[in-house]
């Protein structure tokens, strides 16, 4: 099809002709157009099915308001569904389909639903398909879901990536229209950090849709000039295609960036990228936003917007129709018709419902004053209007205006609340606004190009004034100000058929009657009954009318009425754009421990703890399942000697004079006294009596401890004693610093622990049990001069050690050790064999320490000092916590060796129902003891203690599990601690 | 006893790459003390870090560095600083010989391998930062010597602008790859 | 939000970490007769305004102090920002 719409000139680029399709159909555009200019060119003007009714629908807008001309563009992975075909760029290659219809566009077969209409107004899903209730959720509702909507996902990973990013400035402008520029402009030469953002890929915002002269010239090339020297000045960052979407807190903005939409393929780059704008001051220059008039069949492809008519034809060089006709409560729909004349194209009738007024000779236009619209006819595309008088004009674009709302959505982010100004018939910023921002222009509901320079200027200078730039006033380009009177006109009473409000959710004048009739009077229940202002476009068009409708219908007026909030985003934001980096391996950051290399090509299988990657086993060749191996590293370390990277651990420095005092607090049990060169297991509390974390301080000097945390809490316990050390005991000579990256940390455990640490070890420290006996700690060096520290201490219960190094030699110690233990066997031991010995051992965990268990619960009641106070003291004494029949941490084994144990299952005394009432309490950790030959368990129960030896019956009713076990001793490995003290 | 050694492995292997308008370069000979002043003798302490490494206490959030740029002093916070020493390749050993000079004066830990230490320059760095970094870069607020920590791609980090061209980003070594992989992405996503 | 950190300026509130009402400050003493009494309030009873509140807000990706914020829970208006560890001396506390 030739471009059999398109006339002379506009600011479209005619050297570079655009190849694209639509519905499968070939089309030619030019660069510096919209899918949808393209699509008006080649003389397109169905382009979509509405949502509920299935109505045939064109091009309503040339901006971000558009209702109707949603479309699919691309295929494949990179099917994007819904966008605006209004601020689509045209790309060569681009693919655009039309969407929500079964069939063609041009025989939908769903369509039929616009004659089931009467069945199907406001809330009619609150009132049909109620019967019989078990069919809404699978019949009704999927049927619904089927014929209503939008496009369709691609349902494949989205191809693309997306960036995030952080910009800062003194001052921040949203919209690059008249005001923005002289804003933009006005402070850039004061030497301002400025940025000046629009979502149009062209900036002049309205200049380059109107035919206004400006200092002698067209608009859009006065626009031009302006960019241009905006361009030159470092300290102005220019972004078009970028919506300022939201205005959050102290002058930060959401912003995205469309860096690649315009574009064929992303070529790797990021497609989008979401800003956020730390800005001192902003000014919103947002323009305004047309609005319609409601009449009987006012849907119909070729209606449109007046101010998008002339964006059209002056901006794209497109004619949306061949005989126009305009219809308009306000002087502003003139000059629509003047600007068509001018382009010479054929104005059927200019018709104002005024009474009264004086329109510029229009020379060959019909005029018609007083008239109204009545009906419209024309299936597919219009064809005819029908005025009050009954008479028909033939006409095949309609350009409907009833005057201009200030697009004001980013001064209500913030709780502000727009206020009616009934000199432009529409509501302005009001209330409080985001911190910073100002408004300026036809956003702030100056209309009239030569005010709204004057206007902004001078808002500007005094931004200005206040961030302490000097500034003067810049000489302002001659323009004047158009007419701009309106009347209060929302929609022709006399229509007897439908007339549309909201195009995008099709919500009509009755819908919005029978709302208020059923009850629902305040505009945000109208919204959420009727889905009024809903979906992409949020209303932007809909919304006024709608609410002067319920203001008529209440006897009311539209301030008293009130408006609904706007809340960001101002356009929709991919979800993709807002994940950003954030996706598959890249969700969130992982942690290798210092041997990672060294587990890696030695069998290592993952996992993640937090986020770090720990070696959970290390398999050989002939292991059939994680069992074998698990089983075989806790057969061997228990024989001879094993080796587990226990880096993860939290390794928290801490000095200071005071620094013995401020463990006293911390842990339940006595630091003051520990011995330099010695190591104390201590236990933390929550301030509310209940067990938090647990791990080992060592000594190091008279003022200098280490503490280990567990993993999982290291950053936790960190936060929490900078808490106590700044807020509850800020005169404490005490400092922290992490140390957990820093030292490559390694258990090694088992009886020939000492004979293999002897060989790395370097004189003069002597590891016999006299000189350097259990829970005795040393810096010292090994293999020849590498420092390094070395703490007895044993969480598998085997008299064993942990060696740190600094990181940067924890993957060559960890070769070492293996090579000094290959004379004795020492296997490499992973996060599985580590939890089964310490299962067996009996030591408490993250399962048991879980947040809901006292140190009387975990059977370490000796740790918690009478004699000194610490965090959880006082509460930890409470009466409720210190029950008599208070669970307690003891084992189980099956009385069935064979049978295997479950963690998460509850206890009930033999003979007894298993119900609520009758729990005694949880299994928290199990285990198969490879050592004993059969499963163990610890876990808690009441009275635990007291009742070594009783049976009891394990439940698990979601698993149907039953068995039955018997309370042993949590120590099943060693209970009088031979070996780790050997 | 010296049967077996030990060889040191840089957290990224000695990563640098050139794109032409960035250049990124991993540090592994620097040596990384953090000093904290003990509460009630603050002049004390600002008076041995005068006599042991001749250098002023910088403000929060600034640094100071000796002449010939072996050593440079960060102030993270009221009461810590970070010494970092350039050519030194054993931390702890460095960090041994400064406590012994500070005595009881100040509290010194070896901060060595707790962290990966980056150096990011050419001029499209502040473009690749500006993907990453929530600081505001701009060379009149972030002038030679400033430092911040801050969080990056959820990884704490510190940046320290050192020299008029150059940034060094210090994260933590044990999310190395993740850091590098953060940062890599914003030079090609800007690239 | 900015939070306006005493010693390094307008920050990002994505660098701290939240807990709530200040008083937690207000560690009870514990040798008090109805030291449970008090600690149950402590632990248990905290004050939710509508209006200005002090708050406890940690630097966790900073310089990893403790800041006592006043802020208005309704505008997010941020009247003062002081160090915790300063105001915790301010109050009293005797270590």
């Amino acid at each position: 099809m030739s471009q059999s719409h398109r006339i002379s000139g506009g600011l479209i680029d005619r050297t570079k002709p655009m190849h694209f399709s639509f519905n499968g159909k070939g089309m030619e555009g030019y660069a510096g157009d919209t899918l949808a200019s393209a699509l008006l060119a080649n003389g397109q003007k169905l382009v979509g099915r509405s949502f509920k009714y299935h109505r045939p629908r064109g091009i309503f807008s040339a901006g971000p308001e558009e209702p109707n001309a949603l479309v699919q563009l691309r295929t494949g992975a990179a099917q994007e569904p819904n966008t605006r075909a209004t601020v689509a760029e045209l790309f060569d290659g681009l693919i655009a389909t039309s969407q929500n219809h079964r069939g063609s566009l041009e025989f939908d077969l769903l369509s039929i639903a616009d004659l089931a209409a009467p069945f199907l107004g406001a809330g009619f899903y609150y009132k049909t398909f109620m019967w019989p209730k078990a069919f809404w959720e699978k019949l009704y509702e999927p049927m619904i879901r089927a014929a209503a909507g939008l496009g369709n996902l691609s349902m494949k990973e989205d191809p693309d990536t997306y960036d995030k990013g952080f910009l800062h400035c003194d001052f921040l402008i949203i919209g690059a229209g008249p005001s923005g520029l002289i804003a933009a402009l006005t402070s850039a030469r004061s030497g301002a950090q400025v940025i000046l953002a629009d979502e149009d890929f062209r900036f002049g915002g309205r200049l380059n849709s109107e035919s206004f002269v400006i200092d002698g010239s067209a608009s859009s090339d006065w626009a031009a000039q302006v960019v241009a020297e905006l361009t030159t000045l470092p300290n102005v960052r220019l972004m078009t295609r970028t919506t300022i979407y939201g205005a959050y807190d102290h002058g930060v903005f959401g912003a995205l960036e469309r860096m690649t939409d315009h574009l064929k393929s992303s070529a790797g780059k990021p497609r989008q990228i979401l800003w956020r704008i730390y800005s001192k001051r902003s000014l919103l220059c947002a323009g305004a936003t047309e609005r319609p008039i409601a009449f009987s069949n006012n849907d119909r492809p070729g209606i449109m917007l007046a101010g998008a008519v002339r964006s059209y034809v002056n901006r794209f060089s497109v004619v949306p129709g061949k005989n126009v006709t305009v219809f308009t409560n306000n002087d502003d729909g003139w000059r629509t018709a003047s600007d068509l004349i001018a382009q010479g194209v054929n104005v059927r009738a200019l018709i104002d419902v005024r009474e009264g007024v004086n329109p510029p000779d229009l020379t060959g236009v019909e005029v018609i004053i007083g008239g109204l619209i009545l009906d419209t006819a024309g299936r597919k595309a219009l064809s005819s209007i029908t005025l009050k008088n009954g008479r028909k004009i033939s006409t095949d674009c309609l350009a409907v205006t009833g005057g201009w709302n200030p697009t004001v959505h980013l001064t209500c982010h913030q709780r502000g609340k727009p206020v009616w100004n009934e000199d432009i018939l529409a509501f302005v910023p009001g209330g409080t606004l985001p911190a910073g921002m100002r408004v300026a222009g036809a956003a702030n509901g100056v209309l009239g190009l030569s005010s709204i320079i004057k206007s902004t200027a001078e808002t500007t200078i005094e931004i200005l004034q206040d961030l302490s730039f000097k500034s003067k006033a810049a000489v302002l380009p001659v323009t004047e100000d158009e007419a701009q009177s309106c009347t209060a006109f929302w929609h022709v009473k006399e229509s007897k058929k439908r007339a549309w409000v909201d195009l995008q959710n099709d919500v009509t004048v009755k819908d919005i009657k029978l709302s208020y009739q059923e009850g629902f009077r305040s505009v945000e229940h109208l919204k959420r009954y009727s889905t009024l202002g809903m979906a992409t476009d949020q209303g932007k068009t809909s919304n006024i009318a709608g609410l002067a409708i319920l203001a008529e219908c209440s006897a009311k007026t539209i301030p008293e009425t009130g408006t609904t909030i706007f809340r960001p985003p101002y356009t929709p934001v991919p979800i993709g754009a807002l994940a950003g980096r954030a996706r598959g391996k890249d969700f969130k950051p992982y942690r290798l421990t210092p041997s990672h290399l060294w587990a890696e090509a030695n069998g290592a299988t993952f996992v993640e703890t937090g986020n770090w990657m720990r070696a959970q086993w290390f398999a050989r060749a002939e292991e059939k399942g994680w069992r074998d191996s698990v089983d075989r590293e806790v057969t061997m370390t228990r024989a001879s000697v094993g080796i587990c990277d226990v880096t993860t651990l939290g390794k928290i420095d801490i000095q200071g004079k005071d620094a013995a005092e401020f463990l006293n607090y911390i842990y339940t049990n006595a630091f003051l006294k520990l011995s330099v060169g010695k190591v104390r297991y201590g236990l933390m509390l929550r301030e509310d009596g209940i067990a938090y974390d647990d791990g080992t301080t060592a000594r190091l000097g008279e003022n200098h401890f280490v503490m280990t945390t567990t993993t999982a809490n290291a950053v936790l316990v960190f936060r929490k004693l900078e808490f106590a050390r700044q807020c509850l005991w800020p005169n404490l000579d005490v400092h922290l610093i992490s140390t957990t990256d820093g030292w490559a940390q390694f258990a090694v455990a088992g009886p020939n622990a000492r004979n293999l640490l002897s060989k790395v070890v370097d004189a003069p420290l002597d590891l016999s049990n006299e000189s350097f006996p259990f829970m005795a700690c040393a810096e010292l060096s090994v293999c020849g001069g590498t420092p390094a520290r070395l703490f007895r201490i044993s969480f598998s219960g085997e008299l064993a050690y942990e060696i740190a190094v600094p990181a940067r030699y924890g993957n060559s110690m960890m070769d070492v050790l293996m090579k000094a233990g290959a004379e004795f066997d020492a296997v490499p031991y992973g996060t599985e064999a580590l939890g089964v010995m310490r299962i067996e051992k009996g030591h408490a965990a993250g399962n048991e320490l879980n947040g809901q268990t006292t140190a009387l619960n975990l059977g370490l009641g000796g740790f918690v000092s009478s004699k000194k106070d610490f965090i959880g003291k006082t509460l930890s004494q409470r009466a409720e916590l210190n029950l008599p029949d208070a669970i307690r941490l003891v084992g189980f084994k099956a009385v069935n060796p064979s049978d295997a144990l479950l963690a998460g299952s509850h206890f009930i005394t033999k003979g007894e129902q298993t119900t609520m009432e009758n729990d005694q309490g949880w299994m928290s950790s199990v285990a198969y003891s490879p050592t004993l030959g059969h499963s163990i368990g610890l876990g808690f129960i009441k009275r635990g203690h007291e009742r070594l030896g009783e049976m009891v019956q394990m439940v698990n009713p979601a698993y149907g599990i039953e068995v039955e076990v018997e309370i042993v001793s949590p120590h099943f490995y060693d209970p009088d601690g031979v070996l780790q003290r050997g | 006893m010296a049967k077996f050694s030990l060889q040191p492995t840089p957290f990224l292997g000695g990563f640098q790459k050139d794109y032409g308008t960035v250049i990124i370069k991993e540090i592994t000979d620097r040596a990384i003390t953090s000093l904290a002043l003990p509460l009630g003798f603050e002049a004390k302490a600002e008076k041995a870090i005068k006599t042991v490494l001749k250098l002023n206490l910088p403000e929060v959030g600034m640094s100071t560095q000796s002449k010939d740029g072996t050593t440079a002093l960060l102030r993270l916070g009221k009461d810590q600083l970070f010494c970092l020493k350039n050519g030194e390749n054993d931390g702890y050993t460095a960090h041994k010989a400064l406590a012994d000079k500070f005595g009881d004066n100040i509290y010194t830990t070896d901060q060595s391998d707790v962290w990966v230490s980056l150096t990011l320059s050419g001029p499209d760095s502040l473009r690749a930062l500006e993907r990453v970094c929530p600081i505001d870069l701009h060379p009149d607020r972030f002038g030679v010597g400033a430092l911040a920590r801050t969080a990056m791609e959820h990884l704490g980090t510190i940046i320290h602008r050192n020299s008029v061209a150059e940034y060094t980003l210090m994260s933590a070594s044990s999310s190395a790859g993740s850091f590098l992989h953060a940062i890599k992405t914003s030079i090609d996503n800007v690239l | 939000m900015i939070i306006k950190h005493p010693l390094l300026g307008p920050r990002d509130a994505a660098e701290f970490v939240y807990l709530g009402d200040a008083s937690m400050i207000d560690r009870p003493n514990p040798n008090a007769p109805d030291a449970k009494e008090q600690f149950y309030e402590y632990g248990y009873l905290r004050d939710n305004p509508a209006g200005e509140h002090k708050e406890l807000w940690y630097h966790e990706q900073g310089d990893r102090s403790w800041l006592v914020v006043t802020r208005n829970t309704i505008t997010h208006e941020v009247k003062y920002v002081q160090l915790a560890r300063d105001v915790a001396r301010a109050k009293g506390r005797d270590r």
